[in-house]
């Protein structure tokens, strides 16, 4: 094994623990809504969210590293240049994790001053680590960009998919220069981090997962390079053809010029497109392959990833896109229902198949099955279903109640809280999200043990 | 817009898309397992679709615009899946020769 | 047959992004003309030294802020540079006690407490300067703000955050302030409760 997939081993591992940390702050955010005293004054629903969305990223984005760091060393046909510092910024990069979690709970916020936003909690959405952490992040992402690049200048070996990434890769660490500043205009501070929300979730990241499933297709199904990388480049024209002015869908409230319900609608609109070519591309894999593979944890995850972005982000994007429906649905639960699908379908389930492709290779597995991947398999994904689903109740009672009959006010928002459907929804989505992290263990358990009986047998039997 | 025609509006938008992607899925096995039953369902779902595509033309608040780009939609949807799953076949096939 | 050749996919992908790039580009440019203080869409932050109206214009065919006549805070008038002061605290306030994360900006944060978009200009606020005994609205705000334990009004709480008097002074500024930007009409119907139901 390469070093560079040493490395990809740990960066899983640490990925699929900060999905259990965000499982827990997630059930614990969506128990303040029906237990409102819980916790209160000790830990605050704000702390139990900025846990649950930023462990959300972080583990996306150390699956998404794994994944590069497991595949690269193959493609390149040697160790990673510059490993040796990859590996001693893992074990900062977790240390920083922890401590940025623990001042967050501990401590929760300062003063009204540079030092509070340096050391405790910058207050924005998805970036409120204290700048001291974004500063890490960025070495972090810098060395891995040096990693890539160094690499493929020292080989002069750059495959298309290859390619694809390391260009890739620059906008993903520039956008990200916008964890740092605290403007005082809210308008030009919100222009600015959707440039870093947007273009990462529904552009540079829908790149990268590209690059990831074109090599995760050609390990499952023995797809061609030529295959993978023709549809790449559809894959990357079409995403970013509507994903780039996309991001006007995130300008219609914000104190932007008219323009943009126009043009963020009209983009918004056309981004479900490619993703039905998705899925019909997915649906010919598996069926040429009459859903035959070696590994049908990894196929099966790959599937859900293809339906699971269709319906969570073009299917519940498309319903609540348009400027004239997103009037009233915007920041509701509507959107947290879509938030929720969109990032699972889109993101997690491609990282869920990788992870179970890097297993099946660690343990030298011929065939990868069995029945708790299964159990597994299905918690998780009824589990989001169920959470997506109350949130989507949840979101249309809000929608009508406080927006549409209530007046938008502050009397309006506490009737829409108190709707019936909205109570409801949110103990709904609470049960399906013990599925969910019932579901999580079963997967746990499964990394663990999954192969490993038959490795055990066929040692037994080599012993014989 | 009134509150029932929210709800209509948005629940008829995301059936639109939902009816394309069903038809998408069907023509598709469809075309896998050459078989009458999936193209007739396929056929059927596009229906669908293109009558909730006339119902938000018909029954939503929606600029005149807007209605335009559901209709152009409808039109892409329908070709989207036979003209992916000719590419699909054009391009693997031309691995398998090549 | 070209459309088979990876290189023809690869140029269209190189080419659409870079249009699209350009473009946004373009927009973003204009965009931020517009959203600057004083931009056609973000007043000047000495807008707080004025009175705040929302109002239905027939021609957009949505709500937007009518600003006009004075109505200083907190019975002082500030100047240009006192005002962008008294915002910069008040955002400083907003981002160390991670109000995003229970609340909303323009629809944007958390949906466990209200949106704050049009806070300044909630009906509402009447009856709070009975319940905090304050003589003025932005009184009633400073107090709730720095003891909204002492003022329950539904089954979720806000926490005290530990707010000084000019913290809280600050926040009720940058809400004036955030009022009086043009949103297109969010959040809609704002204050008109549907009479029938």
């Amino acid at each position: 094994m390469y070093r560079s997939q040493q490395l990809a081993l740990k960066y899983l591992t640490a990925a699929i623990a900060l999905f259990g940390i965000m499982t827990i702050a997630g059930l614990m955010s969506a128990y303040y809504y029906i237990n409102p005293n819980f916790l209160f004054g000790i830990l605050n629903f704000n702390i139990a969210k900025i846990l649950h969305i930023d462990t959300m990223i972080i583990w996306l984005l150390m699956g998404f590293m794994g994944a590069i760091y497991w595949f690269l060393p193959e493609e390149f046909g040697r160790d990673l240049v510059g490993i040796k510092l990859a590996e001693i910024l893992f074990y900062v990069f977790c240390a920083a994790v922890a401590v940025v979690a623990v001042v967050f709970i501990v401590v929760q916020h300062g003063g009204s001053n540079e030092m509070a936003l340096w050391f405790i909690n910058q207050g924005r959405k998805y970036v409120e680590a204290p700048r001291w952490a974004a500063v890490g992040v960025v070495v972090v992402m810098a060395v891995f960009a040096y990693n890539v690049l160094g690499t493929a200048y020292a080989t002069r070996k750059i495959s298309g998919i290859t390619a694809v990434l390391m260009i890739d890769l620059v906008p993903l660490l520039v956008l990200y220069l916008d964890a740092f500043p605290a403007l005082s205009n809210m308008s030009a501070d919100l222009f600015w981090w959707w440039w870093l929300v947007h273009l990462w979730v529904e552009a540079t990241w829908e790149v990268l997962i590209g690059c990831i499933m074109a090599w995760t297709l050609m390990q499952l199904l023995g797809t061609s390079r030529r295959i993978v990388e023709l549809w790449l480049y559809i894959e990357v024209a079409l995403v970013l053809g509507t994903g780039i002015l996309g991001l006007g869908h995130h300008y219609f409230w914000i104190g932007t010029p008219g323009y943009w319900l126009t043009i963020g609608g009209l983009f918004s609109a056309l981004e479900p497109l490619p993703l039905l070519g998705m899925v019909i591309h997915a649906i010919y894999d598996a069926g040429t392959h009459h859903m035959k593979t070696t590994n049908r944890p990894a196929f099966y995850w790959m599937l859900a990833e293809a339906f699971g972005n269709f319906l969570g982000g073009g299917v519940w994007g498309f319903m609540f896109t348009l400027p004239q429906v997103n009037l009233y649905a915007h920041g509701t639960q509507w959107t947290v229902s879509h938030g929720h699908f969109a990032f699972w379908g889109a993101y997690a389930c491609a990282v869920l198949s990788v992870m179970y492709l890097v297993i099946q290779k660690l343990r030298g597995l011929a065939q990868v099955d069995g029945r708790l991947w299964k159990w597994s398999f299905a918690a998780l994904n009824i589990g989001v279903l169920g959470m997506v689903g109350a949130l989507l109740v949840a979101g249309f009672a809000q929608a009508f109640v406080e927006r549409a009959i209530g007046g938008s006010t502050h009397e309006a928002y506490l009737m829409g809280q108190a709707n019936p459907w909205f109570v409801e929804s949110m103990i709904t989505r609470f049960i399906f999200g013990i599925m969910f992290a019932a579901g999580y263990v079963a997967l746990v358990w499964d990394f663990l043990t999954i192969g490993k009986r038959r490795l055990v047998l066929a040692a037994a039997e080599a012993a014989e | 817009m009134t509150e029932i025609g929210l709800l209509q509006s948005a629940l008829l938008l995301g059936l639109y898309v939902a009816l394309a992607g069903g038809y998408g899925f069907a023509y598709t096995l469809a075309r896998i397992h050459n078989a009458i039953a999936l193209h007739r369902t396929s056929f059927v779902l596009y229906g669908l679709h293109g009558l909730t595509a006339i119902a938000i033309v018909v029954w939503t608040p929606l600029q005149i615009g807007w209605k335009g780009l559901i209709i152009a939609s409808s039109v892409a949807f329908l070709a989207i899946p036979p003209v992916t799953w000719r590419f699909l076949q054009l391009t693997h096939e031309t691995e398998v020769q090549g | 047959m070209h459309l088979d050749d990876p290189a023809f996919w690869r140029a269209g992908a190189i080419s659409t992004v870079a249009v699209m790039s350009v473009a946004l580009i373009m927009l973003t440019v204009n965009s931020l003309a517009a959203i600057r203080p004083g931009g056609s869409h973000v007043p000047h932050y000495t807008v707080i030294n004025e009175h705040i109206d929302y109002k239905f214009d027939a021609d957009r065919g949505e709500d937007v802020p009518v600003i006009g006549g004075s109505e200083p805070l907190f019975g002082k008038t500030v100047d240009a540079a006192q005002a962008k002061a008294l915002i910069g605290k008040g955002k400083m306030v907003i981002q160390s006690r991670a109000c995003i994360d229970c609340h909303t900006f323009f629809g944007n944060g958390a949906y466990y407490a209200p949106d704050l978009t049009k806070a300044w200009l909630d009906p509402g606020w009447k009856t709070w300067e009975a319940i905090t005994g304050a003589k003025t609205k932005e009184e009633a705000m400073v107090r709730f703000l720095m003891f909204p334990e002492k003022y329950r009004i539904s089954e979720r709480r806000m926490p005290n955050l530990g707010l000084t008097r000019q913290e809280a002074e600050a926040t009720v500024a940058y809400l004036k302030w955030m009022s009086a930007v043009d949103t297109n009409g969010f959040p809609p119907n704002f204050g008109h409760m549907q009479a029938k139901r």
